[in-house]
């Protein structure tokens, strides 16, 4: 353990000491701000033109989490898509170039000791991002009501999916030595599985197949992220989600294992 | 005592053939030279000694470890300093320090100390807080010689310690070896092996060569018994090395020589 911990401890002060971490930082919080801000806006004005038409039915249904909470949490998802690559894609391609993976192979650590650290350093950063948002919701509950375990699940969900999200980048950052592709890697393999695969199950490759729940059109939604971050959004813990979040995250780490050891083996 | 056995290391790239068949034992407390032309495989061989490389065909021990069969501890043994020293550059020295420390097994209450004596034995002291990025060639090659020590490792790989030094860093760094390789209290403690091209760098500090070429040893003797016909090294390795001298030999594998020649690994 005092392997993994030390290379977490260095991957993060180095990511720290780098420009990136602070672009990235300042982006996301600004982002969350405006975001945030125009979900405030975007309710207060449903709820003015539903009590202008008289919406009982609606009014009735709205509160802060399904009609405030959950659409800032979506957005942040969608600002996860473009800066997790930022984050992760120096992870391994960084060592590469700077020959330090040398040195890393011939300590007396296992590989798959350096990838519990670099994936634990990425965590620990989104684990950071996701604090950052927690502190918007945070503000309703000194206003207004809203739901704590509704809004929980929801961070949870962040959380999760950045962690997701972290593990590709990771593996598409163990497979090159050079940063950029490691982003671009990153940042299409996330818009895959975070927006065209649930897209391509919406104009409809297929949706059930017979009632059967095995066909192209579940799989497809089953393989996204969406589906599983949106029931956690809507306060539905189940094990079938947390398991998803958990194989994309071993999937990715048993191949970026993989992946350095191949390098070395050709 | 034994303190590196290297037996029928080979490493095969596609049809090149960067190491082969090589084998050699260095003994405790020996400083060893590792010669050769460029493209020999003085630095795959040492990339397969110290783990970083699989071998072909062959292993090694390393103060008695298998490298295969425990990897770890084999690599325990070994400080090695890569052709460019493994540096982070937007560490400070101490902090650079301290992680190799760690992942090097040191124990917790011991890192300090040996940060401390691995900055004092390479002269970086007075530089322990400034970042590594910002340092001369000389110093982090001087930060590169400390990783290396800093586990106090029985056994030190060095791939060109001193290129692209000036002469007095080079100086420094030749005496720095041998300091290291000195008997403490009549008791021999590190093991050298370093390669270079630099002749006069081999006459300055090593007892032994170990001369490849090709991937294949073509001399392995003390280096007094190699100058003492009255050649000097620089005749000795030119005449070992030359492509004229192993022409009827080679005559057969020519087209192969010409295929792998440029391949340097």
């Amino acid at each position: 353990m005092t392997h993994v911990i030390a290379i977490a401890q260095r991957e993060l002060g180095s990511l720290f000491v780098s420009p990136v971490a602070y672009v990235v930082l300042t982006l996301w919080s600004v982002l969350a701000g405006t975001f945030f801000l125009s979900s405030l806006i975007g309710f207060d004005q449903q709820l003015a033109q539903a009590s202008q038409y008289g919406a009982e039915a609606f009014l009735a249904q709205m509160n802060l989490n399904d009609n405030l909470i959950m659409p800032f949490y979506g957005s942040m998802w969608i600002v996860l898509l473009f800066l997790v690559p930022a984050v992760t894609m120096g992870l391994f391609a960084n060592e590469k170039a700077n020959g330090t993976d040398e040195l890393l192979y011939t300590s007396p650590i296992r590989i798959w000791e350096i990838v519990a650290g670099k994936f634990l350093a990425g965590f620990a950063f989104v684990f950071l991002m996701t604090a950052i948002v927690a502190f918007f919701p945070g503000i309703l509950f000194v206003y207004g009501e809203p739901e704590i375990g509704k809004t929980l699940t929801g961070l949870l969900g962040l959380l999760l999916v950045s962690f997701a999200y972290v593990a590709v980048g990771a593996l598409a950052s163990s497979l090159t030595k050079n940063q950029l592709i490691a982003f671009v890697l990153t940042m299409v393999a996330l818009l895959v599985i975070g927006l065209m695969l649930p897209f391509i199950v919406e104009v409809g490759v297929g949706g059930d197949s017979g009632g059967s729940g095995i066909g192209i059109g579940p799989t497809v939604r089953y393989i996204s992220t969406g589906p599983h971050f949106e029931a956690l959004m809507t306060g539905v813990v189940d094990t079938v989600d947390l398991v998803y979040f958990a194989v994309v995250i071993a999937i990715c780490g048993v191949m970026s294992k993989a992946a350095l050891e191949s390098v070395r083996w050709r | 005592m034994v303190a590196i056995e290297a037996r029928n290391l080979s490493k095969r790239y596609g049809d090149f053939e960067a190491v082969s068949d090589l084998s050699f034992t260095i003994k405790r407390g020996e400083i060893v030279g590792f010669l050769g032309p460029n493209g020999a495989g003085k630095t795959t061989t040492m990339r397969m000694l110290t783990g970083f490389l699989p071998t072909t065909n062959g292993t090694a021990h390393i103060a008695g470890h298998e490298i295969f069969a425990e990897p770890l501890a084999a690599r325990r043994a070994i400080g090695y300093l890569p052709e460019t020293p493994p540096l982070y550059p937007e560490m400070t020295v101490l902090g650079y320090l301290g992680f190799v420390a760690k992942i090097k097994d040191v124990a917790r209450s011991e890192r300090k100390d040996a940060v401390d004596r691995a900055m004092l034995r390479c002269g970086l002291s007075e530089v322990r807080r400034r970042v590594i990025g910002d340092l001369s060639k000389g110093f982090r090659q001087r930060v590169g010689l400390a990783q290396a020590i800093v586990h106090d490792p029985p056994v030190l790989i060095l791939d060109e310690p001193t290129v692209g030094l000036d002469p007095i860093q080079i100086r420094e760094i030749r005496s720095l070896i041998c300091d290291l390789a000195a008997p403490e209290q009549g008791e021999a403690r590190h093991t050298v092996i370093l390669s270079t091209h630099i002749l006069n760098e081999v006459e300055a500090i090593c007892q032994r060569i170990i001369l490849i070429n090709d991937g294949r040893k073509v001399l392995d003797q003390p280096l007094a018994e190699v100058v003492s016909g009255g050649h000097s090294l620089e005749e000795v390795f030119a005449r070992v090395t030359s492509r004229d001298d192993l022409a009827g030999v080679q005559a057969g594998a020519a087209v192969e020589h010409a295929d792998g020649g440029g391949a340097n690994p």
